[in-house]
């Protein structure tokens, strides 16, 4: 018994010398990097701005924030623009080498967290991310949901920049909503919407449409802006239903809109249901006139695989790949790099989206970062936000890249609709049946 | 609580305080949705024309809810049989027809590019179905000696529990194995297309899976009926702790159960892959609830009920919506369907507890 | 020596198929990618460890063979445990070779987890050759580990488990610890690795040595005072130690939120969010024995209706517009009606399926959950409920000019509702009304003979049930501030049953531990999050067969169950249970026994 508490004793002793040893250690050489952040000549430009500056110490790191759907049943779209991410910082030194570049001289390291695809999950990321302070901007989020009016404000509260390089919610950019540090490489559903309902009214001649959409905010907001898109220029539209993305048997529903045998449905839906949705109205006779158009959630070879021979003749709508402003760039160097890193072809549409989101957030901190003399670098939070929502002219994958103030990057966007088989999913050389750029000013009006 | 006083005084006030609460509640809530029913229905048959359906889409709601009830009726027969027996609902029957569908995937991918599949339509379809059932057979017995039998004689909510968990756990697996992207089901080219059977064109997938579903059925009432080991399961049914007395082995009932249960799962996996052209480790929760809703309704234990059930629950999805939110001006009636389906399951619940085949009043627990 | 060595086999085989179903659903190549500690140990190796280490352990384990206790001495547990674990690296091995000959590539093309990623961690980069002799190996040495284990004293083994725990934990929480130093100011790079993220060597070390410290200090302790309470003529202290302890849980609740900073008050708002949607299932489940799966609609109705009832702003693809019906209550005032609300549709959900058996009830409250979440999202009530889009700017429940959507407060927020709920459920189970219950659920024929009005309480308990989650729901709403149906499908259904059965059905701390482990250990973790479906499912099934009662037992719910009428086996097994429990008792020192072992 004696024994037994002696041996308690004497590791209690152990573990508190061992301590205070690690204590007193670490004291000399971590203090050298704590006084040296506050004295550097980044001090004026740092106690101007509102939220402060990020101080990374000489050899550090600079930290860089990923909230991405990276889990669960859209890991697919998250971890295909994670993958954008993680090439850009490769490429961050001109060369997609495996070694990573730098950002004014420091390396970057990526945090990864999820979004959930949620509110929630977007709150407890977000969250997460923002008590780091070492954080200087975050790539995300993957859905809409996730970032709208949750992740951009924990991160805007904290003067945390959100680039997102899939969101394409009207609202998250709208006047009044957005926080100011929000910005996005994605194209706004408004453009989407409304090119598809000018090739539905102008290349097919189209006087009626139906839309089918699935419970995820994405589809309900794209058919939304479709209808409006499509009623404003004199069409009309018979039905608009929807549908629970887990259902199988559409084959009711769609008998119920051949009913009205419309020219045009849009299902801006996800896989499975829009592979189902296309292979189950072929075998419907009223909808044998019928252009069936899917959007860029629909982009993804299961979308082929699944609805087989059926399928030909659709068309889907998605960013135009040939427009790429660096075409040759993304499918001769881009391409093959994330083939492999990943080993696969992309599953989604928007790894070029979070590329170029990670490289001009790059740009952004290049231009603000304050050199001090010991080799650390301050970086003011609110100077880097204006940096990049000022943006303008950078030749990125997708396209020129000029932010408005609103943190609409993708103002000027060229999508395209495409004709199954020749979709950029399975043949990357495929080249659209239309296509059409428009500005958000065009879609404001 | 009146009890307190005299058992006698108690028992009467608690009778009286019961009745009017529940006859009111159930008289006012049966009257509101038969009364929504028979108001939606009359709004929109009498649309005008134009905006009313035609007599075709009626018939293609009709025909298309039978067929899909009949892919219903195929699992609803693995609760029923399950449930007639162990008096438990084996939620994760959903997974069992989802894993031989899966299996039997990795074998229709390969014949299909090697060519054997479009050959050979008939024997590839019924090769891939002993896969099926070999695999859901295996899953399903698996099941019951790690997940069912040690519990044996526990109160009825734990096995439920152990049943959801079983089958959480399933569906995470197969996707942790196989990865959770949807896939591609093959189909040979011969059973592409559509047969005309009384003047209505009807999909050849369709047609097979009406055709299994009547043998399956007939097939298991006979078995149920006419071998020793179908008498041995009716008598666990009534009472497994009698027929044990009787020298029946009911662990190994229990066992032949779950194994045709798992077979008829596999035939049904194949067929609804077949049908809708895809996989994926979730495709069998919504199928799985609403083939148990089926057997539910149609009066659980019961296999003609399950076939009643799944029919009634077929086409109730289809004409449903289309009878009776049209009429009344709801936006996107399709979208309610399962809000129908649920309604009606309630309200037929009301009327008979034990489903449409069922005894009147249901047996407490 | 044939048993030693058959026991060995047979848990080996198991571990081994374990190991091989870890392997090939991913969790090790996923959970590789956590170094904990230095740059090697990760939290894929300590997986890969643990079926050796568990096979050696069961199959060294006292069993029951007729109604007799059967021990391994230490040679034969040592025995059995080296063939457990080396049989158990051997079917990993054999799997690897089988693997290696038809080809990764081949493999991988069915079976997606089987990545050269995963042949590198189960080879340890040295090669297939090297990799089967290391597995063998090192399974082989912790098996002896494990074989060796119950022959160690029970005051050294018990500290060390507790010490490897403590150090694999706090690796496990390296986002979380560093924030919190950080915020503290304190010096943390001896503990947590820039580099690696994970634990130091000497952090770890220095995290293992103060933890078995202090565990072999407390286990001391317990023992000299349970030995003093032995004596008589002592007073007795427990009731003023638990006051203690009381006060301590209290007071620590009170300042975790400012000592831990906000990731952990984030946690912590949902997993109280949770506690009340399962403090409303234990009251139907737990209290009244009735399934209950649609406990995430009352969640769904808790949350639009207090966004709707204090004024939200309904999200269009063309902007913010007002919901058709709103009002711009206090959250306060409004939360009252919610509760109110929530009661009323408890019971009216109740009210037609009250002559249904239990499963009946079980797939009607199923389809009642999910025609909440279709009604929410769908076109027909867009305008109120704003669809897929759902609401947005939901009130912050202003009190005093404080704001409570920032975690910090929100956690109190949620702590002040819990309570309350905590102390009706605790009131409610030694009520009338809760014996009413109890009798209801251990037989509703005999409870209805007896003059138990069981239509009455019925509904009771799903009005309170609802009422809850109500409540939950509009705190939710507030903490998240945005209102969409994708956050509550029916898999919130399903954890909260997960959390009430895991904390133990009617066991009211039970709820709020199983809500701690099975929501705050996620949170904290954000590995685990691929497979958290999978490890719940797979818990569900393991509790209800390994300890129905769950981590905190409800006294007079664990009786129940352990009365029920068995089979002949199942009762060897609950006799085994009970022999082994007692010998861990024995081992936990409850007195003079262990005394005497040791000195």
């Amino acid at each position: 018994m004696t024994r037994r508490k002696g041996l308690a004793l004497v590791a209690l002793f152990g573990a508190l010398t061992l301590v205070t040893a690690a204590c007193a250690n670490d004291e000399g050489g971590g203090g050298e990097t704590g006084t040296t952040g506050t004295g550097g000549t980044g001090a004026g430009g740092c106690e101007a701005d509102q939220f402060g500056c990020v101080e990374v110490g000489s050899g550090e790191p600079i930290t860089i924030g990923t909230l991405l759907a990276i889990e669960g049943d859209v890991a697919f779209l998250g971890l295909d623009s994670q993958y954008g991410v993680e090439l850009a910082v490769d490429y961050l030194d001109g060369a997609f080498d495996g070694t990573p570049g730098q950002i004014a001289g420091h390396d970057v390291t990526l945090v990864n967290e999820n979004d959930g695809c949620s509110a929630e999950g977007g709150q407890a990321g977000a969250t997460k991310l923002a008590a780091d302070a070492q954080m200087v901007a975050v790539i995300g989020t993957s859905c809409s949901s996730s970032a709208l009016g949750v992740a951009d404000q924990i991160l805007a509260e904290k003067g945390i920049l959100l680039v997102s390089p899939s969101n394409t919610n009207p609202n998250l950019t709208a006047e009044g909503v957005t926080t100011g540090f929000y910005a996005r490489t994605a194209h706004n559903d408004k453009i989407q919407g409304a090119i598809v309902a000018d090739f539905a009214i102008q290349e097919l001649g189209a006087k009626t449409a139906a839309t089918i959409n699935d419970e995820s905010p994405y589809a309900d907001a794209l058919a939304a802006v479709f209808r409006a898109g499509f009623e404003a220029q004199g069409g009309s539209i018979t039905t608009f239903e929807a549908i629970q993305s887990t259902d199988t048997d559409f084959k009711p529903l769609l008998t119920s809109i051949a009913e009205q045998s419309p020219d045009v449905l849009y299902f801006p839906d996800f896989n499975p249901a829009c592979a189902l949705i296309s292979k189950q109205a072929a075998d419907i006779p009223g909808l044998k006139d019928t252009a069936l158009i899917g959007s860029d959630g629909c982009a993804d070879p299961s979308f082929t695989e699944t609805a087989g021979a059926a399928a030909d003749g659709n068309y889907i709508s998605q960013p135009d790949t040939s427009a790429f402003t660096q075409g040759d760039f993304y499918q001769s160097e881009f391409l093959p790099a994330y083939q492999d890193l990943v080993g696969d072809s992309p599953t989604a549409a928007f790894h070029a989206h979070a590329f170029d989101a990670m490289n001009i957030v790059a740009d952004a901190i290049e231009a603000v970062a304050i050199d001090n003399d010991d080799g650390s670098i301050s970086i003011p939070r609110t100077a880097l936000k204006d940096a990049l929502l000022a943006t303008s002219g950078y030749e990125g994958i997708t396209g020129t890249i000029t932010c408005d103030p609103l943190g609409d990057c993708a103002t000027d966007v060229t999508i395209g609709v495409y004709q199954v088989p020749a979709v950029p999913f399975d043949d990357p050389k495929a080249t659209p049946v239309f296509s059409e750029t428009k500005t958000l000013a065009d879609v404001a009006a | 609580m009146a009890e307190v006083g005299g058992a006698a005084r108690g028992r009467a006030l608690g009778r009286l305080e019961r009745l009017p609460i529940r006859r009111i509640v159930l008289i006012a809530l049966s009257a509101g949705v038969l009364g929504a029913v028979v108001y939606g229905s009359y709004k929109t048959l009498t649309l005008p024309e134009g905006q009313a359906y035609s007599a075709s889409a009626w018939r293609d709601f009709i025909v298309l809810g039978v067929a899909q009830g009949a892919v219903y009726a195929l699992i609803a027969l693995g609760y029923t049989l399950v449930y007639g027996i162990l008096r438990m609902i084996n939620f994760a029957h959903g997974e069992v027809f989802m894993a031989g569908a899966f299996a039997s995937f990795f074998f229709a991918d390969a014949w299909k590019q090697s060519g054997f599949m479009d050959d050979q339509p008939w024997l590839s379809v019924a090769l891939l179905v002993v896969i099926a059932m070999a695999v859901s057979v295996m899953v399903a017995v698996l099941l019951e000696r790690v997940a069912y039998r040690p519990l044996r004689g526990a109160p009825r909510l734990i096995p439920l529990i152990t049943a959801i968990g079983a089958s959480l756990f399933l569906q995470n697996t197969f996707r942790g194995l196989f990865g959770s992207q949807t896939r591609g089901y093959p189909k040979p080219t011969g059973l592409e297309g559509t047969w005309t059977i009384l003047g209505i064109p009807m999909q050849k997938v369709q047609v097979l899976v009406l055709v299994v579903a009547v043998v399956a059925m007939v097939a298991l009432t006979l078995f149920v009926a006419r071998t020793t080991t179908g008498r041995s399961m009716r008598a666990a049914a009534e009472d497994a702790e009698i027929a044990s007395l009787m020298g029946i082995n009911v662990d190994r009932v229990i066992v032949t159960t779950f194994v045709i249960g798992g077979m008829l799962a596999g035939v049904a996996g194949v067929l609804f892959a077949l049908t809708f052209g895809n996989i994926s480790y979730f495709m069998g929760f919504a199928p799985g609830i609403t083939a148990f809703t089926a057997a539910v309704l149609g009066g659980i234990g019961s296999i003609s009920g399950a076939a009643i059930g799944g029919l009634t629950i077929g086409i109730l999805q289809s004409v449903g919506p289309a009878l009776l939110l049209t009429g009344v001006d709801v936006p996107s009636p399709f979208q309610l369907k399962d809000v129908v389906t649920f309604l009606i399951l309630i309200l037929v619940l009301l009327f008979r507890p034990g489903g449409i085949l069922g005894t009147g009043e249901a047996e407490k627990v | 020596m044939g048993t030693p060595i058959r026991r060995g086999v047979e848990a080996g085989l198991i571990g081994g198929l374990v190991l091989v179903y870890l392997a090939m659903v991913g969790m090790i190549t996923k959970f590789d990618e956590l170094v904990l500690i230095g740059t090697q140990v990760t939290l894929g190796l300590v997986l890969l460890a643990l079926p050796p280490l568990g096979a050696a352990l069961a199959a060294a384990r006292p069993r029951v063979v007729g109604g007799r206790v059967d021990r391994l001495g230490p040679l034969e547990g040592l025995t059995a445990g080296v063939t457990a674990g080396a049989i158990t690296g051997g079917v990993i091995a054999a799997w690897l070779v089988v693997v290696d000959r038809i080809g990764i590539d081949r493999v991988r093309s069915v079976f997606i987890a089987v990545s050269p990623a995963l042949v590198d961690v189960l080879t340890f980069g040295r090669g297939i050759a090297g990799g089967v002799a290391i597995l063998i190996v090192g399974g082989s040495a912790l098996g002896a580990l494990g074989g060796a284990w119950r022959s160690l004293r029970f005051g050294l083994r018990r500290p060390v488990a507790i010490g490897v725990g403590v150090v694999l934990l706090m690796g496990m929480l390296q986002r979380i610890v560093p924030t919190i130093l950080d915020e503290l100011n304190i010096e943390r790079d001896w503990l947590y690795s820039k580099v690696t993220r994970g634990l130091t060597w000497m952090g770890a070390t220095i995290v293992f040595v103060v933890a078995a410290a202090t565990a072999a200090f407390w286990i001391d302790r317990r023992e000299r005072t349970a030995a003093a309470r032995a004596e008589p003529g002592r007073a007795d202290t427990r009731g003023i130690a638990r006051t203690v302890g009381l006060v301590a849980i209290v007071a620590a609740a009170i300042v975790l939120p400012h000592l831990a900073g906000s990731i952990v008050s984030e946690i912590l708002g949902t997993v109280g969010v949770y506690v009340l949607l399962a403090l409303g299932l234990n009251v139907v489940t737990g209290y009244g024995g009735m399934l209950h799966l649609g406990i995430s609609a009352f969640f769904l109705i808790g949350a639009y209706a207090s966004a709707l009832l204090t004024g939200a702003n309904l999200v269009t693809a063309f902007g913010l517009v007002a919901p058709r019906f709103s009002a711009n209550l206090n959250f306060y005032v409004a939360l009252v009606v919610v509760v109110i609300i929530g009661a009323i549709v408890g019971a009216l959900l109740a009210a037609p399926v009250l002559r249904l058996r239990g499963d009946y009830l079980a797939i009607v409250t199923l389809a009642f959950a999910s025609i909440a979440v279709i009604l929410a999202t769908s076109n027909w009530l867009q305008p109120i409920t704003g669809g897929p889009q759902g609401l947005r700017d939901v009130t912050d429940a202003p009190l005093f000019g404080i704001s409570f959507q920032d975690p910090q407060n929100f956690y109190y927020l949620v702590l002040f509702f819990c309570s309350i709920a905590v102390y009706i459920s605790w009131r409610l189970a030694w009520s009338r009304t809760g014996r009413a219950w109890n009798a209801m659920r251990e037989d509703e024929q005999v409870a209805d003979a007896m003059g138990v009005n069981t239509s009455r309480y019925k509904l009771l308990g799903f009005a309170i049930g609802g009422a809850m989650a109500a409540v939950g729901g509009a705190l939710f709403s507030v903490k998240v501030g945005t209102v969409q149906p994708g956050s509550f499908e029916i898999l919130v259904s399903i954890t909260v049953l997960a959390v009430v059965i895991l904390g133990g059905l009617g066991s009211v701390p039970g709820v709020v531990v199983g809500a701690l482990v099975l929501l705050g250990l996620p949170g904290l973790l954000s590995q685990l999050e691929e497979y958290r479906l999978l490890i719940y499912g797979g818990a569900l099934v393991a509790i209800m067969i390994l300890r129905p009662q769950g981590l905190i037992p409800n006294v007079r719910r664990s009786r129940e169950l352990q009365e029920e009428e068995r089979t002949q086996d199942a009762w060897q097994e609950i006799f085994a249970q009970k022999e082994q429990a007692a010998a861990e008792q024995a081992d936990a020192a409850t007195a003079a026994a262990t005394l005497e072992e040791g000195s």
